[in-house]
């Protein structure tokens, strides 16, 4: 029993030392854990579950980001829905409101041409063109109800168009100055020189009885003469396109300034119109006289 | 001359004696702090039973701590003076006593090291705290109360008192 004690027991003071140390160490840790010990623990807690805490969080971020850009996309594509939906009806709208829109710019251009020329003139739809066709023209949607009567002129800002050939009750046909039965008495603007013009078709004419001594430049402009009694003097009617020289006279070729296949409204002369118009007079405006000895 | 060691009765004695008057200047808390370090320092370290010093010291420490009621976290107090008793007694049993001039020398020595420990420790058990005038009259008193033990404990009665 001694050699056991000796061999796996301490002494008296070795238990004594060890159990001073147990107390010191123990004390020691008592001290080092400090205030609220269990906040050590949640702190170790904390440490290790950082890892799937920041996992945790970013899965959660990621969702959150993935849940918003799922919303905005599909706000996006409602949107864009909504306007696509109101574009095409826009389209629609403005493709309805397109023929209005150009009558009605139609409309204040021969307001502008109407103000320009002093006479009490008339306007009128083109409702059909027969110009293809031979001897066609363009149909009017007024006629007699209107006062209209035949050989009255017809233009339009660009220029002159022809003259009515035939009135019915409500409609009326016009004669292109292009047809080959048409004539209008023209004057070429530099020269002076008269002439008649009759129609070539497509929007050309030829200007006949004008002299070989004339001197005419492509390019110049060609006005009605007011000589036929239809048009008034000093309208457009187009430009010379070509000159070639006769044996008695020039053959000088015309492009009508008026755009007879796109032709909506025009204006009607009044029958058997004065010779030459005379532009609005306008007064000038009087500056107020300043009384003298007043400031 | 080497001075024998006190009796291990009259020492426990003094150390409950001690420990008592710990408990009992609770309302006077510098007088406490005088009391306890006299106890720790002076009565309870002893060469080669560091065990019993270690009880004692951890007892005042407790009881120190548990009636100021102050701290948080209590335990400070008693490992700083495990540990400085632990220290005396080493002391004690490698630098045996010649006299009261080497004894109030080293309970001076003590009582500072002692002062920064306790502090060091309860900052570390109970976190920052007010140190307190308690270290001030100990040192201030030492005299008296070293010279107390070594009568109680080294030197026997006074010749003069019989």
């Amino acid at each position: 029993m001694a050699l056991r004690a000796a061999k796996w027991g301490w002494s008296h003071t070795g238990w004594q030392r060890l159990l001073v140390l147990l107390l010191w160490l123990g004390h020691g840790t008592w001290v080092l854990l400090g205030p609220h010990p269990g906040r050590h623990w949640a702190r170790a807690a904390d440490v290790l579950s950082k890892p799937g805490q920041g996992l945790a969080s970013r899965w959660a971020q990621w969702r959150a980001a993935r849940r918003v850009s799922a919303r905005s996309f599909a706000e996006t594509q409602a949107e864009n829905e909504r306007l696509r939906a109101e574009l095409a009806q826009l389209r629609t709208q403005m493709a309805q409101e397109a023929p209005r829109l150009m009558e009605a710019d139609e409309a204040v251009r021969l307001l502008g041409l109407k103000r320009q020329v002093p006479l009490d003139l008339k306007g009128a739809r083109v409702i059909f063109s027969t110009r293809p066709a031979a001897f066609g023209g363009l149909i009017l949607d007024r006629g007699q109800d209107l006062g209209l009567v035949a050989d009255q002129g017809v233009l339009v800002p660009e220029g002159i168009v022809g003259r009515l050939w035939s009135v019915g009750p409500t409609q009326s046909k016009i004669l292109p100055a292009d047809a080959p039965n048409a004539s209008v008495a023209v004057m070429l603007m530099r020269s002076r020189a008269t002439g008649v013009l009759q129609g070539l078709g497509s929007g050309r004419a030829l200007i006949r009885y004008i002299s070989n001594q004339e001197v005419v430049q492509v390019g110049e402009a060609v006005l009605t003469s007011g000589l036929d009694r239809v048009f008034p003097r000093g309208l457009l009617v187009g430009y010379v396109a070509e000159v070639a020289p006769g044996d008695l006279e020039l053959k000088v070729q015309v492009n009508l300034s008026a755009p007879l296949d796109r032709i909506s409204t025009v204006l009607l002369l009044p029958a058997q119109p004065p010779l030459e118009v005379q532009p609005p007079f306008v007064a000038p405006e009087q500056k107020p006289q300043r009384k003298r000895g007043t400031p | 001359m080497r001075i024998p060691a006190p009796s291990a009765l009259r020492q426990n004695l003094l150390c409950a004696a001690a420990l008592g008057l710990v408990f009992l200047c609770a309302p006077f808390p510098r007088l406490q702090a005088v009391v306890h370090v006299l106890l720790v320092l002076a009565l309870a370290p002893r060469a080669g039973s560091p065990l019993t010093g270690v009880l004692w010291a951890a007892a005042a420490g407790w009881a120190f701590e548990g009636s100021l009621r102050l701290y948080p976290h209590l335990g400070g107090t008693a490992w700083a003076d495990m540990t400085l008793t632990l220290a005396a007694g080493w002391m004690a049993g490698r630098w045996p006593l010649e006299g009261l001039k080497g004894w109030l020398a080293r309970l001076a020595c003590l009582v500072v090291a002692h002062t920064l420990l306790v502090h060091t420790a309860v900052r570390l058990a109970a976190g920052p705290h007010a140190w307190g005038p308690g270290w001030f009259w100990a040192l201030l008193s030492l005299p008296l109360w070293g010279w107390a033990t070594w009568r109680l404990l080294h030197s026997g009665p006074s010749p003069r008192l019989g």
